[in-house]
């Protein structure tokens, strides 16, 4: 096992994957011009024929997730950070550690994998939800459907151009691996140690940490759980229609409880893995709380649906909840702070 | 076509639901506030959070916070108990909570008036909880209302003892420990509120000894 054979897994991912994500956008695109053609002529063909496209589209967000699974794997099995003897030998004496080596545990939502693990969880939601509820039966459902088909349309398209997995797989990490292996072959113990030191954090803290196996798939199925909530919020500013608070809320429920739990456990990690660094009230942070309040509104609001006016304030606070969502999420890539890509 | 929708009238509950979720946007501004300040500050003097002037920040923006965590614990403490307590005398104990935390702030500071408030929460909440767990107030166990009102005594009791923990015990060897009870608390409370009828059908299941009739 070594980097050689990293890199073969590597181009193997790109080899396979790019296909996969071309025909990924190829269905999206065209999912989004039949669904908004449904929505123009309230055609039933049409209708079916958009939900025949998004289950490919769904199948084939499962396939490219496998190989994204598949080539964490192979990163596992491939690249072990050796420790220089003496460290080992250092370690073994004082702190009673046997451990020689370290691997890489890579979650399967980090990089240009974020986004697309969001569409992948949205389009299994879609399923879901077309499996439960029959979006046919009436013009207003199945112009619903179509809405969250157009949504689903519009991730996979964004993913393909902003967040393909696929083009160049986890560039961060690679550079990180790709450093690592030239550190080892300088021959300098200085530049060595320099190198492990570093990596040792970001595996420990970053990489193989429980909370990024939890934290963020937790948030990005709430996330996609919220996109179903949003349109409901939507056409229930529009009709006043049972189904569509119906909807909106059994997802609200479901993304309330997940991004709660999820920012909850991120926060004994951040205590440690932070620690001597600034990050009360960062701009993420921020953006969380203010997500988390709003949709805390929103769930206060729905229990009075009936009385005047509030089920139009209630479909405009589901608006904006997600509009703060949205912001959140973007908040990593716009705003400074601890959690800014570029930290 | 447009069901007809039965317009009640404005009570007791509703202004109380309003109060909250003007609170909690409230409290969403904030946030807004300090992304905007944050950013800002960080593009005139980039190493800024190294200087005083962070900490600045974080008092300005603990300060700004203050008075919606303080209306919000009142909210909090009108609501939970309303259907165990009279709501005269709910809304008396409401007016001296606040007052006595303003007196102590005036007399102390901000930090110890709302550890005081936090913690006659944290007993009230827990009260409520303890009460609505056995049955009070008219809740019968098995029944879809008593799994909302415990898990929804449950998860405010979790929410209270949450934001004490971050404003008393943040510097304690507890810290986590509690923070780990109040999560707890927190997600077994909105999973009973959020879905009853599961909890219930599962509390049969395992009274009948998994015995489906």
């Amino acid at each position: 096992m070594s980097y050689q054979e990293y890199l073969a897994a590597r181009d193997t991912v790109t080899t396979i994957g790019q296909p996969v994500i071309s025909v990924i956008f190829i269905f999206s695109l065209a999912l989004g011009i039949i669904a908004v053609y449904h929505m123009l002529s309230n055609d039933s063909r049409a209708f079916r024929l958009a939900s025949q496209l998004r289950e490919i589209d769904t199948a084939l967000l499962v396939i490219g997730f496998i190989i994204i699974a598949w080539f964490h794997l192979r990163i596992y099995q491939t690249i072990e950070v050796v420790y220089p003897p003496e460290l080992a030998n250092y370690m073994a004496s004082t702190m009673g550690t046997s451990a020689t080596s370290l691997r890489f545990a890579v979650p399967l939502w980090i990089e240009t994998e974020k986004l697309y693990f969001w569409t992948l969880c949205l389009s299994i939601f879609l399923a879901v939800t077309n499996y439960r509820y029959d979006f046919i039966k009436t013009k207003m459902t199945a112009l619903f459907s179509s809405s969250l088909n157009i949504m689903l349309a519009t991730f996979g398209i964004f993913t393909y151009y902003t967040s393909n997995p696929f083009r160049e797989p986890l560039p961060g990490l690679h550079s990180e691996i790709t450093g690592w292996y030239q550190a080892a072959g300088v021959g300098d113990p200085n530049v060595l140690y320099g190198a492990l030191y570093q990596l040792y954090f970001r595996i420990t803290y970053y990489y193989n940490s429980e909370y990024m196996w939890t934290h963020p798939p937790m948030l990005f199925i709430a996330y996609a759980s919220l996109v179903v909530t949003f349109v409901g919020c939507v056409f229930m500013l529009f009709r006043r229609e049972k189904i569509f608070d119906r909807i909106s809320y059994s997802h609200a429920k479901v993304g309330y409880l997940l991004l709660t739990v999820g920012m909850l456990i991120g926060y004994p990690w951040a205590v440690i893995a932070w620690e001597g660094t600034d990050w009360w009230w960062d701009p993420k942070i921020n953006g969380s709380i203010m997500m988390w309040v709003l949709y805390s509104a929103y769930l206060h609001t729905r229990i009075y649906l009936k009385r005047r006016n509030m089920w139009r304030a209630t479909a405009i606070l589901g608006i904006i909840c997600f509009l703060s969502l949205v912001f959140t999420y973007l908040l990593t890539y716009i705003a400074p702070g601890i959690h800014a890509i570029t930290q | 076509m447009t069901p007809e929708l039965n317009i009640k009238p404005k009570t007791y509950d509703f202004y109380l639901m309003l109060l909250t979720s003007a609170v909690l946007v409230a409290i969403g501004l904030v946030c807004l506030y300090g992304i905007g300040y944050y950013t800002c500050t960080n593009e005139t003097t980039p190493q800024w959070t190294q200087t005083q002037m962070y900490g600045d920040y974080i008092d300005s923006m603990n300060q700004l916070i203050y008075p919606f965590v303080v209306l919000l614990l009142v909210a909090l403490g009108l609501c939970i108990p309303k259907r165990i307590v009279p709501r005269q005398s709910l809304l008396a104990a409401g007016t001296g909570m606040l007052a006595a935390t303003f007196l102590i702030a005036l007399i102390t500071n901000i930090g110890t008036s709302l550890a005081f408030l936090l913690a006659v929460s944290i007993v009230v909440q827990a009260a409520v909880m303890v009460l609505t767990m056995l049955g009070r107030g008219g809740l019968t166990y098995e029944r879809e209302g008593y799994f909302v009102r415990t898990g929804s005594s449950m998860l405010h009791l979790g929410t209270v003892i949450f934001v004490f923990d971050f404003v008393s015990m943040r510097s304690s060897e507890l810290h986590i420990p509690v923070f780990w009870v109040a999560t707890i608390l927190i997600t077994v409370g909105t999973v009973l509120s959020f879905y009853p009828g599961e909890a219930g059908s599962i509390a049969r299941l395992l009274r009948s000894g998994g015995r489906t009739s």
